[in-house]
């Protein structure tokens, strides 16, 4: 469904034109295999906790969502109405699978989950993000986490 | 999403990005990505679908644990099986949004909060079953995210609950909440029709939606630029506009 073949001729052309950062080199960190790693969620869906102030547009800061915030009170407070917020309304584990990583982890499958989680909010150029991003990568590393999962929407 | 990876991963945190757009993730290269077909806002694929969405989860993990990086893209082999449209789809209230002048307030709020109030045995019910709403944006109830719509639509802009925030940005958090409340009352028991369906349900039948058409043929026509870029980008998904030839 989110080919770009699926979209409006006008939004494949704004996708297609879309300035993206360019890197110089690729880091790869290695780590443990998964069944020792510590998992956190890392969004770009304008997550927020409610009562927080939501997202607007150009926001570049981000949102903590500690493991154990209720579902319910966490909002999606993304400024693009162009996406899909039905599915996300009806299991908040399609973009924010907090329940499944505990499954996961119950399983085995996962060593851990992050005590945190965090939220950023996509369309904004990502590159003033990077202070917050290596911000963000800070308190992961303070939490021991070596495994992010990032969730665009 | 990826550029974040790269930041986060120059910074010594191993990730993995799920990507909906695959031609972002191929220009911006992040360290490990998987590529799923599924419909924007839905990352995880199918809601409510647990084996599913943990099948995404591990595929996309397992590529931390590949020894072929950098910049390893791989493609997630399934399509999301509630992205199709249920035969015969109907939300479990119905009513058209009639003919009445939304150009008279009093007519207009009457009708938006009569409209409103007859959606809410099933938001109720969608409320109990989930165990959540994520209507809560604005701060306000639905009956006042209907009173303000109404009242914004005849020029004036009540006292804002939130000083330190544009009126028209919290208006445009109320008419999400409205949004939200329609569309969460929408579920029939364990049927989940595909977005497009109840988007284009909502978008053809209630007042809500005509109201909100409204307010963004108004907000376009404003002076003021940020209430022209809320009406044009913020209110309605783009495919309507499209869809109902609103360009």
């Amino acid at each position: 469904m989110a080919r770009m073949t699926d979209f409006p001729q006008a939004t494949q052309t704004s996708m297609a034109n879309l300035e993206c950062p360019r890197f110089e080199t690729t880091p790869c960190v290695s780590g443990p295999p998964l069944g020792q790693r510590r998992v956190a969620l890392v969004t770009s869906a304008g997550l927020i906790s409610r009562g927080e102030r939501p997202f607007t547009s150009g926001d570049v800061d981000y949102r903590v969502l500690p493991a154990d915030t209720p579902a319910n009170q966490i909002l999606m407070s993304h400024v693009s109405v162009n996406f899909d917020r039905t599915a996300f309304q009806r299991d908040i584990n399609v973009v924010f699978p907090l329940d499944r990583l505990r499954t996961m982890e119950e399983a085995g499958t996962i060593g851990s989950l992050a005590a945190a989680h965090y939220s950023f909010m996509g369309a904004t150029d990502p590159r003033g993000m990077e202070a917050n991003a290596r911000a963000v990568a800070g308190r992961l590393k303070s939490d021991r986490v070596d495994a992010v999962l990032l969730t665009p929407v | 999403m990826s550029a974040l990876a790269h930041y986060l991963e120059e910074e010594g945190v191993p990730s993995v990005a799920i990507s909906l757009i695959r031609l972002h993730s191929e220009k911006i290269g992040p360290p490990r990505a998987l590529w799923v077909p599924f419909e924007l806002g839905r990352p995880l694929g199918a809601p409510k679908d647990e084996q599913f969405q943990i099948r995404v989860i591990t595929r996309a993990l397992r590529l931390l644990e590949c020894a072929s990086g950098p910049a390893v893209l791989e493609d997630f082999p399934e399509d999301d099986p509630t992205a199709v449209n249920l035969p015969g789809w109907r939300p479990p209230f119905d009513f058209t949004a009639g003919s009445i002048d939304i150009g008279e307030r009093e007519v207009l709020e009457h009708a938006l909060r009569q409209e409103a109030l007859a959606v809410a045995p099933f938001h109720e019910r969608f409320v109990a079953a989930n165990r959540r709403t994520t209507i809560g944006l604005s701060g306000l109830s639905i009956d006042d995210c209907a009173r303000l719509l109404a009242a914004c639509l005849a020029g004036s802009f009540p006292a804002n609950p939130d000083p330190s925030t544009n009126p028209v940005q919290a208006l445009r958090w109320a008419v999400d909440d409205l949004k939200a409340y329609y569309l969460e009352a929408m579920s029939r028991d364990s049927a989940i029709p595909s977005s497009r369906q109840m988007q284009n349900w909502f978008w053809d039948k209630t007042l809500a939606a005509r109201a909100i058409i409204a307010l963004r043929w108004q907000l376009l026509a404003s002076d003021d630029k940020r209430s022209q870029a809320i009406g044009r980008m913020n209110l309605i998904p783009g495919a309507q506009v499209q869809r109902l030839g609103l360009q």
